[in-house]
C-alpha cells in the first residue's frame, strides 16, 4: 500500500556544488572528503533538530494552491510571500535559506510524515518518535540504539562525545547504555579546582575516589550513575581541553537566538574533531494554540537563519559533506484553525533533511486537506521509513535491527 | 454533583508493605560483613591490597541502617519535607517521636514567617510590567533558604512542577501571583486548588484559556488538565477533550494591562458556552468547575496524585499497595492534600531503607541546601538563579507543560560538573569567619555522618593537608556523591 511513497515527484536536481569545493582538513580530521558518497561512514555526523511542541506543518510547507487550505485557515493562511517548491507547495516566507538549499538540491522535504493511530498528547507522541516505537515508553532512544551498536561493533566504545546534545538535558532519543554528553559550552565544560591563597588544589582525583567508593557501596541508589557520569564528564573535559581552541565560526550566527547558539556549539564540536557522531538541538515554542502567527513566523525565521549559518560555517570549514541535518516534531497541527487564531494538536507534518549528503527534492505525498480523520491529516509516510533510510543509507547501520522492523527505504540521500 | 464511590480501605490481612519493619536480617548481615572487613583490615597491611580493602570496606559501610538513628530520621524528613536542616534543627527534631516530627512539619501555619518576610526584597508589583523574572526567581529561592515553614515552600515547588506555567508565555507578575496561590493552597482540597488554578492568570495565559470562548473552543487547558493534572492518559477520549474545552470558556483576563502582565481574571457570561456538553458519559450544561468536580473523584486521579506525591517525597515507582493505600486515604479525606501528605510521612515506607537517599537532589534543592550551609546574600541568589539554568531547572521556566522530568535526568556530565562548580563557587564566596565547623560537624549535619569510609578518609586527608581551607573542606563535603542525593 505504500508503493508510491518513495516516489520522487519533484525537484530532482543533480548536485554538483558540493563536489566543486576543495576539501579543507580541519584539525583532527584526517578523513574528511569533498564528496559525501566518499565520506567514510565513521566521519558522518547526524544533527537532529527537534521542533518541540508540535510544528504547524501546513504553515511550514504550505499547500498554497489548495482552496481547502485557505478555507481552513481564515486568519493564519499565508497569502503572500510563499516560496514555491512547485505549482502546489511552497515554503513559508521566512524559510529563505531552506529555499536556497532546495534550489541547490540540498533539501529533501518528506511530506505527510506520521504513524498509525496518532497520539495527540505531546509527551506520548514525543516518546513514540524518540523511541521509534508506537507504544512509546522509557526504552533506549532510536539513536541511543545506534550508539549502542557503534559500541558493539567496536567503534570508539564508551566515547563520551560520540553523542552530544546542546543544552542541560540528554534527550530521550539519545538515551542508551553509552555515555552521551549534554554540552552548554566547550570552555566551561570542566571541573573547577579549589582555590587556596591563589593556588589551585586539584580535586579531580579525590572526587573520583569518592564516587567510585560510593558506587561500590550496596545498595547505593544512583551510585553507578553518579560514578559513571563523573568519569564521563572528566574524560570529556580532558578531551575538550586537549583540543586546540582554534574554532572560529566561518559564518555569522544570529544573536539572541538559542537555536543559533546551539547549532554553533554543535559546529564547534564537529570542527574541533571530537568524534561526534550524533548531535541533538531543540527549538521549542511550537505549541501555538493561540495567536500563532507572530510566534510561528519568528520561530521559522530563527530556525532558517540558524540553519543557514550552521551550513555556511560547516562549508567554510570544509565539513559540509560530512553533516546531515534532520528536523522532526511530535506532530503537526489541526487543519482548521481554532477560534484563538491558533491551532490545536494535529497529526502528520513534513520533515526536512538538509545538507550536502541529501538528494534534494520533494518526497512522499502531500496528505489531502479534505479527506481528514477527525479534522486531522492522514499520514502518508511512516516516520520510521525516514529513520530507516537515514540509519541504513547515511549512517551505514542495520536499520531493521535498530528499529525492530523493516520499513520502506526512501532514496533521500546520495548513493 | 455526584462523586464516585469512595473505596473502602483494604482489609487487615498480612501486614502491608508500608508497615513492615526493616528486615532484621539485612541489618545483621551488614553488621557481620563489617566485622569481617575490620578483621581483614587488621590482617592485611600491604599497600598492593589497599584497593581491594577499600572496596570491601565500602561494600559494608552499611548506611542502610542509617534511618534507625533518630537524628538521621529527622535529617531525612527535613530534606524531603523542606530544604535540609541546621545542626540545631536536627537536635530539636531528633528529640521528637516520628508522629511529633510529622505534626511539627505539617502544622506550619502556626509558625510565624515574620523574620523571612522582613528579609525579603520588595517586589515591584505596582508598575505596568511588574517585577523582572530574575527578581521573582531570586525572591522564591530566598524563601526556600530562609523560611521557617519549609513544607509550605516544598509543596509550592511540587505544585509548580505539576500544575505548570512558565515565563515563556506568562509574565513574571502572573507567575508570582500563581506562586502565592500555590503557597496559600499548598495543602488544600485538590478540587478547590484545581478550580482556582483554572482561573489563575498565569495558567490562563500558559494554556490559552484566556482565548477559549464560546464558539471558539481552545483545547489546550482541557487536554492537559486530564493528561497531566488529574487522570493521566488513557482515561478520556478526544471527544472528552473537545467537550470539556467548551466548559472552560467564559473566564477572561481583566485590568487593562498587556495580556501577560495582567493579574486578574473575571467570568464574562457572554464568552461562556452555556450549551449542552457530553463529558465522560454524562451530559449537562457544564462549567469548568463541573468538569473539575467530575475529574477529582476518579480513582485514576487519586492514584496519579498519590504516585506523584509519594515519588516527590519518598522514592520513585511506589509499590501498587502503597499507591492503593494512599489513593484510599485521599478519597476518604474528600480529596484533602494535607491528609495525603501526612499519610506519606506517617508510613513506615517513608523511613524504609529503600527510601534513604533514593532521590536525586533537584537543582533547586541542591542550591537551597548549599546556600543554607554557606550562608547567602542577595548576590548569592542572583548567581544561583544563573547557575540553575545550567543545572537544568530554572524556576518559573519548566521545559514544557509536563514540568521537569526529574529523577536520573538531573544527572548528566554537564549538569554534574555545573553542580560541583556551583557548590565550589558558593563556598569560595563564603566569608571565612562565618564558618569554623569541624569535619565531624559538617559530615553530621550535611551527610548524616553516613558516608563511605574511602570518602571519610579522603576528607580527613584534605583537612590534614589544607588545615586552613575551611571553604575547600565544605566544598569537598558538598561535592560528595552522598550529598547529591536527598
Amino acid at each position: 500500500m505504500f508503493s508510491r511513497r518513495d516516489f520522487i515527484k519533484q525537484g530532482l536536481i543533480p548536485v554538483f556544488a558540493g563536489s566543486a569545493v576543495p576539501s579543507v582538513f580541519a584539525n583532527g580530521l584526517a578523513a574528511a572528503a569533498a564528496d559525501s558518497p566518499n565520506v567514510a561512514p565513521s566521519d558522518r555526523v547526524l544533527v537532529l533538530v527537534q521542533l518541540a511542541g508540535g510544528n504547524d506543518g501546513l504553515n511550514t510547507v504550505i499547500p498554497f494552491a489548495d482552496g481547502a487550505y485557505h478555507d481552513a485557515r481564515p486568519t493564519l493562511r499565508q497569502d503572500q510571500g510563499v516560496l514555491p517548491l512547485n505549482s502546489q507547495l511552497g515554503l513559508h516566507s521566512n524559510l529563505k535559506g531552506l529555499k536556497a538549499s532546495f534550489d541547490a538540491g540540498q533539501l529533501a522535504v518528506v511530506q505527510g510524515v506520521g504513524y498509525p493511530s496518532p497520539n495527540l498528547s505531546h509527551f506520548a507522541s514525543m516518546s513514540i518518535w524518540e523511541t521509534a516505537n508506537v507504544k512509546g515508553g522509557i526504552g533506549d532512544g532510536w539513536l541511543g540504539r545506534y550508539l549502542n551498536y557503534l559500541d558493539k561493533v567496536g567503534e570508539s566504545p564508551n566515547h563520551a562525545l560520540e553523542g552530544v546534545s546542546a543544552g542541560s538535558l540528554v534527550p530521550p532519543e539519545l538515551r542508551s547504555s553509552t555515555p552521551v554528553t549534554a554540552l552548554q559550552s566547550l570552555k566551561t565544560f570542566r571541573l573547577q579546582p579549589v582555590n587556596e591563597h591563589g593556588t589551585q588544589v586539584d580535586v579531580e582525583n579525590p572526587l573520583m575516589k569518592f564516587y567510585g567508593a560510593f558506587k561500590g557501596a550496596t545498595p547505593a541508589p544512583f551510585g553507578a550513575l553518579l560514578d559513571a557520569t563523573l568519569n564521563e564528564a572528566l574524560q570529556a573535559s580532558h578531551a575538550l581541553q586537549a583540543t586546540d581552541a582554534t574554532y572560529q565560526a566561518k559564518a555569522s550566527y544570529p544573536a539572541n537566538s538559542p537555536i543559533a547558539s546551539s547549532l554553533k556549539l554543535v559546529a564547534e564540536t564537529i570542527v574541533s574533531g571530537l568524534g561526534v557522531r550524533v548531535a541533538h538541538v531543540t527549538l521549542g515554542g511550537f505549541d501555538n494554540h493561540a495567536r500563532e502567527k507572530p510566534v510561528h513566523d519568528k520561530l521559522l525565521l530563527d530556525l532558517d537563519q540558524a540553519l543557514s549559518a550552521f551550513m555556511q560555517d560547516l562549508q567554510g570549514h570544509g565539513l559540509g559533506d560530512r553533516v546531515l541535518i534532520m528536523t522532526w516534531s511530535e506532530f503537526g497541527r489541526r487543519v482548521k484553525e481554532n477560534g484563538s487564531a491558533g491551532t490545536d494538536h494535529g497529526t502528520a507534518a513534513p520533515m526536512f533533511l538538509l545538507g550536502a549528503p541529501v538528494k534534494g527534492g520533494l518526497y512522499g505525498e502531500q496528505p489531502s486537506l479534505s479527506a481528514l480523520d477527525n479534522g486531522n491529516l492522514k499520514f502518508t509516510t511512516d516516520f520510521r521509513s525516514v529513520y530507516a533510510s537515514v540509519l541504513q543509507g547515511y549512517l551505514n547501520a542495520p536499520a531493521s535491527d535498530l528499529l525492530g522492523g523493516t520499513y520502506e527505504m526512501l532514496p533521500l540521500l546520495k548513493a | 454533583m455526584d462523586h464516585a464511590p469512595i473505596a473502602t480501605p483494604p482489609a487487615a490481612r498480612s501486614r502491608p508493605i508500608w508497615q513492615r519493619p526493616v528486615s532484621r536480617r539485612s541489618v545483621l548481615a551488614t553488621g557481620a560483613a563489617a566485622a569481617t572487613a575490620a578483621a581483614l583490615a587488621a590482617l592485611w597491611k600491604g599497600n598492593d591490597l589497599s584497593d581491594i580493602l577499600d572496596r570491601v570496606r565500602d561494600y559494608t559501610h552499611g548506611y542502610q541502617g542509617a534511618l534507625r538513628t533518630p537524628r538521621v530520621r529527622a535529617a531525612h524528613l527535613l530534606r524531603r519535607a523542606g530544604f535540609g536542616a541546621t545542626s540545631a534543627e536536627l537536635d530539636r527534631y531528633a528529640a521528637m517521636t516520628s508522629t511529633m516530627m510529622t505534626e511539627s512539619v505539617l502544622s506550619y501555619q502556626s509558625t510565624s514567617n515574620a523574620a523571612l518576610e522582613a528579609q525579603l526584597p520588595t517586589l515591584d508589583l505596582a508598575s505596568d510590567k511588574g517585577p523582572t523574572p530574575g527578581a521573582v526567581q531570586a525572591w522564591w529561592l530566598q524563601r526556600m533558604v530562609q523560611t521557617a515553614r519549609p513544607l509550605e515552600e516544598k509543596m509550592t515547588l511540587f505544585w509548580h512542577g505539576l500544575l505548570t506555567s512558565g515565563l515563556d508565555k506568562a509574565g513574571p507578575a502572573q507567575l508570582y501571583t500563581q506562586n502565592q496561590l500555590f503557597r496559600k493552597m499548598a495543602l488544600a482540597n485538590f478540587g478547590d486548588l484545581l478550580k482556582a488554578v483554572s482561573k489563575d492568570p498565569a495558567m490562563m495565559v500558559y494554556l490559552d484559556t484566556e482565548t477559549n470562548r464560546k464558539g471558539k473552543p481552545n483545547e489546550n487547558y482541557a487536554r492537559e488538565l486530564m493528561e497531566l493534572f488529574t487522570t493521566g492518559i488513557g482515561h478520556y477520549t478526544e471527544d472528552d477533550v473537545r467537550e470539556s474545552a467548551r466548559a472552560f470558556t467564559g473566564w477572561t483576563l481583566t485590568g487593562g494591562k498587556q495580556l501577560r502582565y495582567t493579574t486578574d481574571s473575571v467570568f464574562n457570561p457572554r464568552f461562556f458556552d452555556s450549551g449542552q456538553k457530553t463529558f465522560m458519559g454524562k451530559s449537562g450544561k457544564f462549567t469548568g468547575d463541573d468538569i473539575v468536580e467530575m475529574l477529582v473523584p476518579l480513582r485514576a486521579t487519586a492514584e496519579r496524585l498519590s504516585t506523584r506525591l509519594f515519588t516527590f517525597f519518598a522514592y520513585p515507582n511506589p509499590e501498587p499497595e502503597i499507591v492503593r493505600h494512599l489513593a484510599d486515604t485521599f478519597q476518604q479525606s474528600h480529596y484533602n492534600v494535607g491528609a495525603l501528605v501526612r499519610e506519606i510521612f506517617a508510613m513506615d515506607a517513608f523511613y524504609a531503607p529503600k527510601a534513604y537517599r533514593a532521590l536525586i537532589k533537584s537543582p533547586v534543592e541542591l542550591i537551597a541546601q548549599t546556600l543554607r550551609a554557606t550562608g547567602s546574600d542577595a548576590r548569592a541568589y542572583g548567581a544561583a538563579v544563573t547557575a540553575s539554568a545550567a543545572m537544568g531547572q530554572v524556576l518559573f521556566y519548566p521545559p514544557n507543560v509536563a514540568g521537569w522530568p526529574a529523577g536520573t535526568s538531573w544527572i548528566n556530565s554537564s549538569t554534574l560538573l555545573t553542580r560541583l562548580n556551583f557548590v565550589n563557587a558558593a563556598t569560595q564566596r563564603m566569608r571565612s569567619s562565618s564558618s569554623g565547623s569541624t569535619l565531624d560537624q559538617l559530615m553530621s549535619t550535611l551527610v548524616d555522618g553516613s558516608i563511605s569510609p574511602t570518602t571519610k578518609d579522603g576528607l580527613e586527608a584534605f583537612t590534614a593537608a589544607h588545615p586552613q581551607n575551611q571553604a575547600g573542606l565544605l566544598f569537598m563535603v558538598l561535592a560528595t556523591p552522598e550529598f547529591q542525593l536527598n
